[in-house]
């Protein structure tokens, strides 16, 4: 092996030393969190995975009296609710890629530390909602049944609809999965902004790990996805609380709304499992085959490819609801174009060990199974991209087959190589290679063995989702191999589970550079210091790390720096270290998700509590608020921060509209397709033209005194900046007093959320962007009274224009709202 | 050429599928009893002949970048930093793209075929109504109804409408085509002409709660003349008690709270007072069927006694009420329903 220059680590405390409990609860380090999350994760994979053998046991046998039809319906809801919402994603977003983002582009913290902290805390509120059923049911507390979700993952309506699911099953779903929405928008704002704005000075797009791009590209797909499940959710959340009608055909709404809204979530979501995966597998094939990444451009391009394409694709999720024939061909073609980058990705893996020299570490082994399981899963992908063969297909085993291939034999054989390839990073120690090595071949054998047969299943005509079968369904044979399978899936994760506890105890400690790594990550201590990188790197060229030790991309000679070099720089980092200013912890982040953990409880329980709750949340945003020099200014001002060209709040916010570009999509979608479905009552022939133009005037005008507002305080004229502002809120509230006539109005005419689905979609959109002006108004005149208080000058006048732009953005989306709702009123009655 | 070339995929495709033959499969997807199921059958097979080459090639491209064209720990040659290829680049987007049409072709035919812009005007309508947790199938140029078991002639063209009376369910008969969803508030449709005389198993695909796994229906597929035989056997009015224990059976059925759900057509009606969630299946000719609680339990007294004494019990979630008729009386009402052959 040729010579490995090691670059001299730090010496000093690293980031998992000190603080105590206190420390963890009130930590912003990113470091940090990415262990919460991971300890969290990996105890909720103990529990998806106990459900899976507990579904797995009691299909062993046909007519099996193991679990109850009811509790099986709850317990394989919650394998795939928590399996997707609670162990994958926070596993690759909130373990890997918090850890790693810093590492590998070369900066000492996320964007928004404390909004880290935050995701993390609403994470486990959601979590630990999402499973306060079974506590409810098995203390018998309340008037009503309750118990875990129990209409499956994607919770088709109007299954979930009160009549036909009176139980608070559903709502400790819909609310807990609100709550985990908010946690992935904010995680996913956070970590764009993040890798788009704070990349070492050499580090283009084009030099940055691919990890890095899979990250990047799927922070995008969870802002633009989210929002639409999101709406989903609250039109669930009015139909079971509010009485409305989204989901009730009685009142000519239809469940298929349901569909759409979930689907168009459900498919990007898909990619946002596995592109991280894919990032993974770039990462460690090249370390343990001595090569770069093969096709590094087209590996990038084919990211965003999947990404886009997966917008176009959620029909393929629904061609036996009779979409008809064109809509069925579109999207069976638009499924199949994803085969495509799909493809580049596999040969390009392949393309990437061969010709290297091949270590074969746990690492290594999980990434080269990962290509076959992960190709086998695609492959059946494309049958299901035909429409006609979905059909038979569709909702059988055949379909459980071919998503276990993907997120199980694809995404999970790739985290689970993550965490031997990245563990020493983390918790400065080796993973035992000799367990590893028996979890793995013990996993390839039982899942394989689960999983495979299940083909047979599916074409057989097993539907997915029965608690029992008959005997005699020529079905029993194969149900009882893939329950040993299962058995040996869950020795394989024992044997997993009982490496990481041995490896924490008194596993081998880790090296900075244990695999001769190629990326930035392994420039610095295991684990590495609080701050990272005591002088943050150049990140001159791709495989940086690799760059700086061989000189080149082949590592065919010793380079770099020598070891007196080594020792100087060490020294000097040293010195840099002392003065290294990073961001106070913070209780709010807790108390924050507390606060909405408390409203979640409240809406089940006692309306008080909801108050308590929403108070708590109040208190502790205005707390951070007061916190914000200690968290950005005086850090701003004591280091240097090559943001690129935009402050990392604005571009913070141009994120945020993006998201909100789609939740008010999915809003004013809904109410298009609605308002020519209804049935009885008032239409939009009630709607007030000649008001509603003048308040929509009046709104245009406050967005050019907020112009006025942004450019008196920028040439640091403060009192017309402050007059300016008070005049924008001032117009806001016209505009909200317009709303509520119009409201109060329409309510004495008999217009009720309940009333109609006229009613229900009308008040639920405009209601929601009122509520929009709401906050801008709070916002304008938080900012007027900042600016009397003279905390705003012309250097800070950057937060004048962040209000402006979530300002204007909610005066383009009235425009639209007016245009669509208001002066295209003319219902067609088909 | 293309016969040869689908003969070639039909052999490669048998054979990566064998372990299917020997063993009974009343689901099975890939014996086809209608033209509907025999395109969605031939495309299946095309698909997989290509999936499977496509996965040929991927694993012998890994294994032998594994075990022949990689060293080991300890070679002192440094691999080459083979990072692009312009030519095989092109190889892997062409490629697959091309296989891709060769799959997108047949699939966009096959949808246009089974999805008719028209629909056959002179087919056999079937009404198809699904309810938790059971089927209702009726026929409205017949005027008659039934349940949990549907007749079909051989060699006719059918017609399925189908709609639920409260949740998405999906109706799927593997070997006559793909499934369907049935959406409230939507009507959904299939055609298809069944070719084959014999007793196929449905069963509703998409999840509908408690007892999803219990809505199960057969489908009899006869010739012309003993589907005729059927239908007016069906609507002939339902068998005269006469006397004995069946008869008292009649008079408990008229005076327990079974006619507020069934019909007996002349002698209970559907209620209207009931909103049409609170229907039951139709026991006209109940004696006549297989199987009874949508093809969970053979159609005898004694299952039948089992069921009325606890339907919750036999069927999770059932919406028919223990109605606490025992003994002696259940004897009789038993008696009763299975005279009405």
């Amino acid at each position: 092996m040729a010579a490995q220059p090691k670059p001299l680590p730090v010496e000093g405390p690293h980031y998992l030393e000190g603080g105590g409990i206190l420390g963890w609860l009130t930590t912003v380090d990113h470091k940090r969190v990415a262990v919460l999350y991971g300890v969290t994760a990996l105890l909720l994979m103990l529990v998806g995975g106990t459900e899976a053998m507990l579904i797995r046991t009691q299909l062993m046998r046909p007519d099996n009296h193991v679990l109850t039809a009811a509790w099986y319906n709850q317990i394989f809801t919650m394998h795939g609710t928590t399996m997707i919402f609670l162990v994958i994603m926070p596993l690759e977003t909130g373990f890997f890629a918090n850890f790693l983002i810093p590492l590998q582009i070369g900066a000492r913290d996320v964007a928004f530390p404390r909004i880290n902290a935050l995701s993390y805390w609403l994470f486990l509120a959601g979590a630990v909602f999402m499973h306060l059923g079974l506590v409810t049911h098995v203390l018998n507390l309340g008037t009503v049944p309750s118990g875990l979700p129990n209409a499956g993952w994607f919770g088709y309506a109007n299954l979930t609809e009160s009549q036909y699911s009176p139980g608070l099953n559903i709502d400790f779903w819909d609310i807990g999965l609100l709550i985990l929405g908010v946690s992935s928008v904010l995680a996913a704002l956070n970590f764009f902004v993040t890798i788009v704005n704070m990349r070492a000075p050499g580090m283009t797009f084009m030099r940055m790990p691919m990890f890095m791009w899979a990250i990047l590209v799927t922070t995008i797909l969870i802002l633009l996805a989210f929002p639409a499940l999101t709406v989903g959710l609250i039109f669930l959340f009015l139909d079971r609380f509010f009485g409305t009608h989204f989901y009730r055909v009685t009142a000519g709404a239809t469940p298929i709304l349901w569909q759409h809204l979930f689907w168009i979530f459900g498919h990007p979501e898909v990619y946002i499992m596995a592109l991280p995966a894919f990032g993974m597998i770039s990462e460690i094939l090249p370390v343990f085959s001595r090569k770069p990444l093969f096709g590094y451009p087209m590996m990038a391009y084919s990211l965003v490819l999947i990404a886009f394409l997966s917008y176009g694709v959620w029909g393929h999720h629904m061609f036996a609801t009779g979409m008809g024939p064109i809509a069925d061909a579109t999207f069976a073609i638009t499924s199949m174009l994803i085969a495509i980058p799909t493809g580049i990705k596999v040969f390009s893996w392949i393309a990437t060990v061969w010709g290297g020299r091949l270590r074969f570490t746990t690492a290594m082994l999980f990434a080269l199974a990962f290509i076959i399981e992960f190709t086998i899963g695609g492959l059946s992908g494309i049958m299901h991209a035909s429409a006609p063969i979905d059909l038979q297909q569709t909702d059988s085993y055949f379909v459980v087959a071919h998503f276990h291939y993907v997120l199980g034999g694809g995404v999970l054989f790739a985290i689970l190589g993550a965490f031997y390839y990245w563990c020493p990073k983390i918790s400065g120690r080796m993973l035992d290679e000799t367990l590893g090595k028996w979890q793995f071949w013990l996993l390839v054998i039982g899942f394989n063995l689960t999983f495979f047969p299940m083909h047979w299943l599916g074409t057989w005509g097993m539907p997915r989702r029965i608690y029992t079968y008959a005997p005699g369904m020529g079905w029993s044979t194969l149900n009882f191999v893939e329950t040993i399978g299962a058995y040996i899936q869950a020795v394989s994760f024992i044997v997993f589970f009982a490496n990481i506890l041995l490896t924490l105890r008194r596993g081998e400690k880790a090296a900075a550079d244990p695999w001769d790594g190629r990326t930035l990550e392994w420039s610095v201590a295991s684990p590495p210091p609080a701050y990272n990188f005591a002088v943050l790197p150049e990140g001159g060229s791709r495989d940086d790390f690799w760059v700086q030790k061989y000189g080149t991309l082949a590592g065919a000679h010793g380079g770099g720096s020598s070891a007196a070099g080594a020792t100087a720089a060490a020294h000097a980092a040293a010195e840099a270290a002392e003065h290294i200013h990073m961001p106070a912890p913070s209780l709010y982040p807790l108390l924050f998700a507390l606060g909405v953990f408390l409203m979640g409880v409240g809406a089940l329980a006692w309306l008080r509590i909801v108050i308590l709750g929403g108070m708590v949340v109040a208190l502790s945003i205005i707390a951070m608020a007061f916190e914000y020099p200690a968290h950005g200014e005086e850090a701003a001002e004591s280091e240097p921060v090559f943001y690129r060209g935009v402050d990392n709040r604005k571009a913070g916010m141009w994120a945020f509209l993006g998201s909100e570009c789609v939740f008010f999509t999915a809003l004013i979608s809904t109410y298009m397709v609605y308002k020519s479905r209804n049935l009885a009552g008032p239409d939009a022939q009630i709607l007030n033209i000649p008001l509603t133009s003048f308040s929509t005037f009046i709104l245009l005008m406050s967005s050019l005194l907020m112009v006025l507002a942004l450019a008196a305080f920028r040439r640091g004229d403060d009192k017309w900046g402050r007059i300016w502002l008070l005049g924008t809120a001032g117009f806001g509230c016209i505009f909200l007093g317009g709303q509520v006539y119009e409201f109060t109005d329409f309510y004495l005419q008999g217009l009720y959320m309940q009333t109609n689905i006229f009613g229900q979609t009308f008040y639920t959109l405009v209601g929601t962007h009122g509520f929009h002006v709401f906050i801008g108004v709070c916002w304008l005149v938080t900012l007027a009274i900042a600016g009397f208080l003279g905390k705003i000058d012309s250097k800070r006048s950057l937060a004048v224009e962040i209000a402006g732009l979530y300002w204007h953005f909610v005066d383009v989306v009235w425009i639209v709202i007016f245009t669509l709702v208001y002066l295209m009123r003319t219902v067609k009655h088909a | 050429m293309r016969v040869l070339l689908r003969r070639l995929m039909g052999v490669a495709v048998g054979g990566a599928l064998a372990g299917c033959a020997g063993q009974h499969h009343p689901m099975n997807t890939l014996v086809t009893k209608s033209n509907l199921a025999s395109w969605i059958y031939s495309l299946f097979v095309q698909v997989t002949f290509w999936d499977l080459l496509v996965l040929a090639i991927v694993v012998a491209a890994l294994a032998l970048a594994i075990f022949w064209f990689s060293t080991r720990v300890g070679d002192p040659t440094e691999p080459a930093a083979f990072q692009s290829d312009t030519r095989l680049e092109l190889a892997w987007i062409i490629g697959p793209a091309l296989i891709l049409l060769a799959i997108t072709v047949p699939t966009v035919r096959t949808i246009i075929r089974t999805q008719p812009n028209r629909w056959p005007k002179n087919a056999l309508t079937v009404k198809v109504i699904a309810h938790r947790w059971w089927w209702e199938f009726s026929y409205p140029q017949y005027h008659i109804q039934t349940a949990d078991e549907l007749h079909l002639p051989v060699n006719r063209e059918i017609h399925f409408e189908l709609t639920s009376a409260d949740i998405i369910h999906s109706f799927w008969v593997p070997a006559l085509g793909g499934k369907r969803d049935v959406i409230p508030g939507q009507v959904n449709q299939i055609t298809l002409i069944a070719n084959t005389p014999g007793e196929y198993y449905g069963q509703c695909a998409e999840f509908c709660g408690l007892s999803h796994a219990n809505m199960r229906f057969r489908v009899f597929v006869q010739t012309q003349d003993g589907f005729k035989k059927w239908m007016d056997h069906q609507l002939k009015p339902p068998v005269n008690p006469g006397s004995g224990p069946a008869a008292a059976g009649a008079a408990i059925y008229k005076n327990a709270p079974c006619a507020i759900c069934h019909q007996i057509r002349g002698v209970s009606g559907f209620s209207k007072q009931y909103t049409y969630g609170f229907r039951g299946p139709d026991l006209t000719h109940f004696g006549s069927r297989t199987t009874i609680a949508a093809g969970i339990l053979d159609n005898n007294p004694k299952n039948l006694a089992r069921w009325i004494a606890n339907p919750p019990e036999v069927k999770p979630g059932a919406r028919m009420p223990a109605l606490g008729v025992r003994g002696k009386e259940l004897d009789e009402l038993v008696a009763y329903l299975e005279s009405l052959k």
